[in-house]
């Protein structure tokens, strides 16, 4: 081993130590856990797939796993959303600052707060209803929360609203990596703003796009904090998803083994979810 | 000179020996969500203690109600569980049939008598019992005045019926919700009007009766008469009573404590305020009951156990009883406690906090935590039956469609892990409401004690409305 090499190996042995403790082996020993019946309380046997039998066979599990994938339509809308207030805020306009902030403020604010304030918004007597009764939208309160075919899609929005503004800072920060003379000798040549947009800007994101897109799958398949706040998986167990089922079986009821299996499904799903992305994302060229 | 010294050391020591304290016990008890407003009480209960008790040093630990369990049972894993511990009764059940928890009934022997029947009855899993009661919630029927005169309403309901018939006429004379039921807890509704939910081994929720209760909440739900926030969800309690904060609600089942924060917070409303007895079920069992006690669990040093007992015995007695009840509005759990002239008696010019403290005591010796016990994944079974009675009710799915359903989904749960033995115990329920079961063969040795021992698959109390974790 070179000088070169032992000297990067040193540096980087302080975080591997700590990713060796505190993530790789908690998710190893976690996924072996997933096939036994661990209890805390009794010797642990291996029970091969029986965890996953059961959380196959559970009704709200399936629910979940479903409502998780129904949770990646909101990465299209997140993503495409992201990018246009990206290159929206990326003009020098007057008091663009405050709106990129405005944008921002949901992303450092607490998932209870959310909760809370998306609580007000949406309850039948809340904001959302009264706006939309004044306008005479609707004809009665709509039940956003209470709604079996409506509560699912309620929480999406919180979630996208949620993300939007981190997004929206990832874009910016590679909108303003973008070279001007490109632009410039684009401007030269005769093209467009929308040419200009897709032919340099997009192409140049391209990068960012996969990374921006990889996370916001992960972050969709992984949603939990938003249903636990505004529903608690109801009504009808219509928002349960697969990570809330885990939280739920784990947590709640100390179902540890039933938990561990759903989460081993769900990290699964994300992986195989973001291999995808990674090879239909990637940059064809350097 | 050496011959001295030693002289004056152990004159010293023998001088200081008398004010040093020498602790000899230690006895750990956890509460949950005391801190901080009940630290004046336990900081007391634990300084007279000691004082009484040389030898004896007393910790006390508060933790949120919420992560106790998870505290306790790794705590119980590592081997240092804590003397006692605060819990309820369907964690109780849970921690003793998953032998956690140590039957208690030699510690009470001395005692045994100063509590209520009932709370100890609550406690007995099995043929033994499994706790110190300490005190329970018992709903009352607080209801807005104004809004009772504007539906023509002029007396506090008397039954469910009387409820639920109310409740439609707030919804259709005034446009406002008159009742907010804990639907996620439709069980207990059903246990307290006397309906079963397991009968022989089998789920039994989808008989007539069953669907009539059903379809009159359905028909009060249709109307407007249901407050629709959260109805179905696991805690809707802080739902309801924002609503009746905000005077959108016309009644609220609630325990005392919730009449003092409408004081608080709402004073409006609370000028408007009444307050009645909830009404008992036809099995004369008084609604919103929710015992709270000090467990022992698994671990604790045998030889400790003596001290245990008479600190638990202590905690609990009829004087900490009647102080903490006093100060938390709830209901104790000792008999000459409850039945003191605090509960009994209301002063006069009292508003309706004060009342709703009487009002709550004319309940109390009829209360019961109605939970069904001794099921494996009850939570999960019992998210099934809300999800049916959710369909039900809100008009989605035909109300015997959906409970059929259900039942058909209990059953096969359930069949996997009892054996039909019997119709009942003749004579150990008056309710009709226990059953006589088997467990399973195949079920871990551990639950067997449940077979011939525990007093039915469920001991089946508990709560309809109201019924949550109210802590003081």
């Amino acid at each position: 081993m070179s000088r070169t090499t032992l000297t990067a190996w040193l540096f980087l042995a302080p975080a591997l130590v700590l990713l060796a403790v505190f993530s790789f082996w908690p998710v190893g020993f976690g996924s072996y856990l997933a096939f036994t019946d661990y209890s805390l309380i009794r010797p642990t046997h291996w029970v091969g797939l029986d965890n996953f039998r059961y959380i196959f066979g559970n009704e709200m599990f399936v629910t979940g796993l479903v409502n998780s994938v129904l949770f990646l339509l909101m990465v299209p809308c997140v993503q495409v959303g992201a990018l246009a207030l990206a290159v929206l805020v990326n003009n020098q306009l007057p008091g663009i600052r405050l709106f990129r902030a405005a944008f921002y403020v949901p992303v450092v604010t607490t998932v209870s707060v959310v909760g809370i304030m998306w609580g007000f918004m949406f309850h039948e007597q809340g904001t959302l209803n009264y706006v939309l009764l004044l306008m005479r939208a609707v004809d009665a309160p709509v039940g956003w929360l209470s709604h079996d075919g409506i509560a699912l899609f309620a929480i999406m929005f919180v979630t996208m609203w949620r993300g939007l503004g981190w997004y929206m800072v990832m874009y910016l920060a590679a909108l303003q990596t973008v070279p001007a003379d490109m632009q410039e000798a684009a401007i030269l040549d005769g093209a467009n703003r929308w040419q200009r947009f897709w032919k340099i800007t997009v192409p140049m994101l391209r990068p960012t796009i996969a990374v921006c897109t990889i996370l916001s799958v992960l972050a969709a398949l992984k949603a939990y904090q938003e249903v636990d706040v505004l529903t608690q998986g109801g009504p009808m167990n219509s928002t349960f998803t697969a990570l809330y089922y885990a939280y739920d079986q784990g947590l709640k009821h100390l179902k540890l083994p039933r938990a561990l299996a759903a989460s081993f499904v769900v990290s699964l799903l994300c992986i195989g979810v973001a291999l995808c992305c990674l090879r239909w994302l990637k940059p064809k060229h350097r | 000179m050496l011959t001295v010294l030693a002289g004056m050391a152990l004159a010293v020591h023998a001088a200081a020996a008398p004010v040093q304290k020498i602790v000899h016990q230690k006895i750990e008890f956890w509460t949950f969500s005391m801190k901080p407003k009940f630290t004046p009480y336990f900081d007391g209960i634990v300084r007279n203690y000691e004082a009484a008790n040389p030898g004896v040093k007393v910790e006390w630990v508060d933790f949120p109600w919420d992560i106790i369990q998870t505290k306790l049972v790794t705590r119980i894993v590592a081997g240092t569980p804590p003397a006692l511990v605060n819990l309820n009764v369907p964690w109780a059940d849970e921690f003793a049939r998953d032998g956690l928890l140590q039957p208690v009934d030699a510690l009470l022997a001395p005692e045994r008598g100063r509590y209520l029947p009932s709370t100890l009855q609550d406690l007995t899993f099995g043929g033994r019992t499994y706790g110190f009661p300490l005190y329970s919630n018992v709903a009352v029927i607080a209801y807005n005045k104004q809004i009772f005169q504007a539906a023509g309403i002029a007396r506090p309901p008397r039954s469910l019926d009387e409820q639920l018939a109310f409740a439609r006429q707030i919804a259709q004379r005034t446009g406002k919700a008159g009742l907010c039921p804990a639907l996620a807890k439709i069980d207990g509704l059903m246990m307290q009007q006397g309906l079963d939910v397991i009968r022989a081994g089998r789920a039994v929720f989808n008989s007539p009766a069953h669907v009539a209760l059903i379809r009159k909440l359905a028909d009060t739900y249709k109307v407007g008469g249901l407050l629709k926030d959260s109805l179905f969800a696991e805690d809707n309690f802080p739902a309801a009573i924002d609503a009746y904060k905000g005077g959108r609600l016309g009644m609220l089942l609630a325990p005392p404590t919730a009449v003092g924060r409408i004081a608080l917070d709402a004073k409006d409303v609370y000028a408007v305020t009444a307050v009645a007895p909830a009404p008992l079920g036809p099995t004369g069992i008084a609604d919103g009951g929710w015992l709270i006690h000090f467990g022992v669990p698994a671990g604790v040093d045998k030889a400790l156990l003596p001290a245990v007992g008479k600190f638990a015995r202590y905690l609990t007695n009829d004087a900490n009883q009647l102080a903490f009840a006093k100060a938390a509005s709830v209901f104790p759990a000792a008999a000459r406690a409850s039945a003191d002239p605090f509960f009994t008696t209301v002063p006069p010019g009292a508003g309706a906090a004060e009342k709703a403290v009487a009002a709550g005591a004319v309940s109390m010796p009829h209360s019961h935590t109605l939970y069904v016990a001794g099921v494996t994944d009850y939570d999960e079974l019992r998210r099934t039956l809300v999800k049916a009675v959710e369909a039900g009710v809100t008009g989605r799915q035909d109300i015997q469609q959906a409970l059929d359903q259900a039942v058909a989904i209990w059953n096969r749960k359930l069949a996997k892990q009892f054996s039909v033995v019997g119709q009942g115990v003749p004579g150990s329920d008056p309710s009709g409401l226990l059953g006589g079961f088997k467990e399973h063969r195949s079920l871990p040795e551990k639950r067997c004690w449940l077979a011939s021992q525990h007093s039915s698959l469920t001991p089946v109390f508990g709560s309809g409305f109201g019924n949550t974790m109210v802590t003081p």
